[in-house]
């Protein structure tokens, strides 16, 4: 597969490009590549690189939710060829996310998840305004490796210790680790809750699953 | 010397010490209470005073401040607010209860939980062209309900004469209408991916925002002394767009209608914005905000009250600063005191600091936090300042 197309991938989805991203994905079909080449070698390290300048304070929301966008048409396209040959995406692991019963504030958890998907997790969005024990079944249900909880309020953090002792209730501690967050969230508040990862924005999110599911990151 | 509390908050808005850093609590739903926290504080002082809300609105949530509390929590000024139309009250009165409020704009508040509401519906989710605005019905603006109390309501307090007067016109914030029509994902999605489409629902939305602008300045006349707009641009650490698009888009809005209002009253340019702005401060200077709110200490550059101080201090009056985060909700009184202190000591030296929460008080904030954040104004604020 060629250098150039495989940059031309990468910059699409750091363009946000959508009708370019899935043009590409459909030229890698044409000329028979393999689609887990063009994901791992062609777009993912695109959304790695806007992931990167986010984090920097170089990219914003809008920029970064089109990249994710351009990368959604690219998997669309690839997806259906992955089956047919009956091939699938290598996941560092399978994450549960959603934001705590009663907050509906989803943007920074829509941030986490495309950051988490991206960078090669299976994410299960179970959206907002989720009850605690809905986490703990959804874990259970698709062998979660971590569960991923959002608060934004200060009313509604304590929901993320009910979402932990929910799933101590199905005895599915320690094995599923637990990560949160959310603006008023806090690393404290995060240990004294008994949490194993706490983040304070989309990429240390990514950071933070990758060392529980015992990947190194680079840095 | 002893000031009213007018003079007190005009002689700091001229960037001159008066007498204590004034107080603000209570005049919109930024510095506002919610219910259950107004109902605990009221305990607290043993007033008797009915469980009134702002705008009439239960579903917002945020207490109308009685008279008597408003003095014991030493406020400064008073609010003076627009209304729904009568309609829109008529038809939430007769809905059946526990489903969406649904305002003058289609947009509405869904209750997730019983008593606690959240912006849930947004009628133009699936928008993405310029047809689909011009089709839209668009709340009227000249409805005369909407206003028709402002006139005595801001006479009464400027014969008074003896607290400052804040207008509010209810959310008059073209950038955050757009969230709340579309939804925040949406909008943010399509500034990005159809650009002419936001940026035409953002002039759509300020036209409106400004012809009601323009009949609630006719009524305020120059009775009032502060005028609040704003619009939330900053998220913990970071903007919600960039500054070029910021520049590119929005900033030319805010600047038509931040002229548009000075054009018609003499009154001081209130401009909350959540988040870290801290990039765009000489943008909001520059198009002619007076004061900056709520500076949100807990979101990036915003902690650097010095720098804040330092750089903007003679530019900007500074409104806010006292943590809603962690200090207020679960720090213990003496903490709360000394943060308020530490804020006063960094932003209060010759004027243009006024002390208020960061954002709306919330039901976990004990009312002997608030109790404690405006005494220490009493004990700390008192200029001239130890530490100039």
């Amino acid at each position: 597969m060629s250098e150039q197309l495989l940059s031309a991938m990468r910059q699409s989805i750091v363009d946000g490009d959508l009708d370019q991203a899935e043009a590409l994905a459909r030229q890698a079909l044409e000329q028979g590549i393999d689609p887990l080449v063009a994901i791992n070698q062609g777009f993912v390290p695109g959304i790695n690189t806007v992931g990167d300048q986010f984090g920097a304070g170089e990219m914003y929301l809008p920029e970064l939710m089109m990249a994710a966008e351009a990368m959604k048409k690219a998997m669309a396209v690839l997806q259906p060829e992955m089956t047919r040959r009956g091939v699938k995406r290598q996941y560092l692991g399978k994450v549960v996310l959603g934001t705590v019963k009663g907050d509906i504030h989803e943007i920074g958890k829509n941030l986490v998840a495309t950051m988490l998907s991206a960078s090669g997790f299976d994410v299960h969005d179970l959206g907002v305004d989720v009850p605690s024990a809905r986490f703990a079944e959804m874990a259970r249900e698709v062998d979660a490796d971590i569960v991923g909880v959002s608060a934004l309020l200060t009313t509604t953090m304590t929901g993320l210790k009910h979402v932990i002792d929910a799933l101590d209730d199905m005895r599915l501690r320690p094995r599923v680790k637990v990560i949160v967050g959310g603006a008023p969230v806090t690393r404290d508040w995060a240990d004294e809750i008994g949490a194993d990862g706490y983040s304070e924005d989309a990429m240390g999110a990514v950071a933070v699953a990758k060392k529980l599911v015992g990947v190194p990151s680079k840095e | 010397m002893s000031l009213t509390s007018r003079e007190r908050v005009l002689t700091t808005l001229e960037h001159k010490e008066p007498d204590r850093v004034p107080i603000l609590i209570g005049t919109s739903n930024t510095t506002g209470i919610k219910m259950p926290a107004y109902r605990r504080l009221k305990r607290l002082l043993g007033i008797q005073a009915e469980d009134n809300y702002i705008y009439d609105w239960p579903e917002l949530g945020t207490a109308a401040l009685d008279e008597l509390t408003l003095r014991r929590l030493h406020g400064d000024a008073r609010g003076v607010l627009d209304r729904f139309p009568e309609w829109v009250y008529r038809r939430n009165q007769a809905r059946p209860p526990h489903t969406t409020f649904v305002d003058d704009w289609g947009s509405g508040q869904t209750e997730i939980e019983p008593g606690v509401w959240f912006p849930g519906l947004h009628p133009m989710a699936d928008a993405t062209t310029v047809e689909e605005i011009e089709k839209y019905p668009w709340p009227d603006m000249n409805d005369p309900s909407r206003v028709a109390h402002v006139k005595e309501a801001a006479r009464r307090l400027a014969e008074q004469n003896q607290y400052a007067i804040i207008g509010t016109p209810w959310l008059l914030f073209p950038f955050e209408r757009a969230f709340a029509m579309q939804g925040m994902d949406r909008f943010l999605l399509n500034l990005g991916m159809h650009r002419d489409f936001a940026r035409a629902l953002l002039q759509k939305i300020a036209g409106l925002c400004q012809t009601l602008m323009g009949h609630f300045l006719r009524e305020a006349g120059d009775d009032i002394d502060i005028v609040k707009i704003g619009d939330d641009l900053g998220m913990q650490n970071t903007l919600l767009i960039s500054p070029k698009m910021y520049r590119d888009i929005l900033k030319p809005i805010h600047a038509d209608y931040i002229a548009f209002i000075k054009s018609r009253t003499k009154a001081r340019l209130f401009f909350h914005t959540d988040g870290d702005v801290f990039n765009l401060l000489d943008d909001f200077v520059e198009i002619g905000v007076d004061i900056l709110n709520p500076i949100q200490t807990s979101a990036g550059k915003m902690a650097n009250l010095e720098e804040l101080k330092k750089r903007y201090g003679d530019k900007l009056t500074l409104c806010g600063a006292i943590d809603t985060h962690r200090i207020l909700p679960f720090g213990t009184p003496d903490e709360v005191r000394r943060e308020v202190k530490r804020v006063i000591d960094t932003l209060g030296p010759g004027g243009g600091y006024m002390v208020a929460s960061v954002h709306t008080i919330m039901h976990d904030v004990p009312p002997e936090n608030i109790l404690a954040m405006v005494d220490a104004v009493e004990e700390f604020g008192n200029y001239p300042s130890r530490t100039r």
